[in-house]
């Protein structure tokens, strides 16, 4: 990609507009999660973070309105409610063979690979762009669950909610989702368009970015269960979602797929944008359709889960919503 | 092969990346859930997509061989 831009592009001092935009963008970046960081651990009573430690005090969702607590043994709910969430302490939460240690480690592996093949410019707009598309999408979907209890769901379908979720574990923090879960979704979305590209090289974007997709959330189906379980308790899901598939809330996979899909197509965007309008102002056309894409996609999403699904539902003759498979 | 692969191992990075978050996050981590009976098995699911990165892995090697090294 790299390779297809114009002398006009090409000849550009990319250094000198690497060196600025590399130190805006990743200055503001660092701002945010340090105050983010900072409300979320030292500052909790302001955006209402859920206590680790005291899970009787949750709320939008409390403990019993999540799906892992009917999924819980009675001495599974006695632990959480005595001890709080397992492996709590900061050397777990990095440490952990779910740990931030490792979303740090694999996204700097993904970059270096990205600024070789894409340079420096692009590498960061795929790290910075996915790092606030999915950051923001979950720290938004997040924080409208914890204080509307998903009204917008009750509101529109008539459907009973108690929140969204919530992520219990990190060390650091943007806005209320751990830089960990944005680093993830970086690497996880760049390997998985990167291997679609290069099995179907001759398709086209539309086609790459479906399968990458498709392959992120094929490895999400196993990854989700686990994390969730009482013995990680990464995330939380508050219960209420139409279709439940593997006890985690399906909205979960189709906002996998929608989120990488979609941010691939954006990415791939960036060397027409040079084109036409040059690095500077590609890099303000693209985060400003990162921003607008962010609250499309919830809008989508909260449409899809209301309308979409409950008409499904109700064509199959289902007045409930259904687990697959039954039990989980 | 080993050689080549390392010295050529910034190509591959993305690979590794997918097999040590498949490995460590889902496959360790769920050794260490206990009350949920197939929890383990449930990882035949992604099968497809371990597939699939195996087939870049793979593509990216022959390549490699016919192209030469990255780094030189």
């Amino acid at each position: 990609m790299k390779e297809d831009l114009p002398d006009a592009v090409s000849s550009m001092p990319v250094k000198e507009f690497d060196r600025k935009f590399g130190f805006v963008a990743y200055g503001l970046l660092i701002l945010i999660i340090i105050f983010s960081t900072y409300l979320h651990h030292f500052q909790p009573q302001i955006l209402s973070v859920p206590s680790m430690i005291d899970v009787s005090t949750w709320h939008n969702p409390t403990l019993e309105q999540t799906n892992i607590y009917d999924r819980m043994t009675e001495a599974e709910r006695q632990k959480i409610m005595t001890e709080g969430i397992p492996g709590r302490g900061i050397l777990r939460v990095v440490f952990d063979t779910q740990g931030d240690w490792m979303a740090f480690l694999l996204a700097a592996l993904c970059f270096l690979h990205a600024r070789r093949h894409y340079g420096f410019w692009m590498a960061s707009c795929f790290l910075i762009g996915s790092f606030v598309f999915t950051g923001l999408q979950e720290s938004i979907a997040i924080l409208l669950g914890r204080f509307t209890a998903g009204a917008a769901y009750v509101d529109a379908a008539k459907q009973v909610t108690y929140g969204t979720y919530f992520f219990c574990k990190g060390s650091l923090w943007f806005i209320e989702t751990p830089v960990a879960v944005c680093l993830s979704w970086f690497y996880i979305a760049y390997s998985c368009v990167w291997t679609a590209g290069k099995v179907f090289a001759k398709m086209g974007i539309l086609g790459r970015a479906t399968i990458g997709g498709l392959t992120a959330m094929g490895i999400d189906l196993w990854l989700d269960p686990v994390a969730t379980s009482p013995e990680f308790m990464q995330w939380v899901w508050a219960k209420g979602d139409l279709i439940r598939i593997l006890g985690i809330n399906h909205s979960n996979f189709v906002g996998w797929f929608l989120l990488i899909f979609w941010f691939a197509i954006l990415w791939e965007w960036l060397p027409a944008l040079v084109r036409k309008w040059g690095h500077f102002k590609a890099s303000i056309i693209f985060f400003s359709i990162v921003l607008a894409s962010d609250i499309a996609m919830l809008i989508v999403l909260v449409l899809y889960n209301t309308y979409v699904v409950r008409g499904l539902l109700a064509l199959l003759g289902l007045k409930q919503g259904i687990q697959i498979p039954i039990g989980w | 092969m080993l050689s080549k692969i390392w010295k050529n191992r910034l190509e591959f990075y993305p690979f590794l990346c997918m097999y040590l978050f498949w490995f460590l996050g889902s496959f360790v981590s769920s050794l260490r859930v206990e009350n949920r009976p197939g929890i383990v098995a449930l990882g035949l699911i992604t099968i497809p997509s371990l597939t699939l990165i195996t087939i870049a892995a793979v593509k990216t090697y022959k390549e490699l061989l016919l192209t030469g090294d990255t780094n030189e």
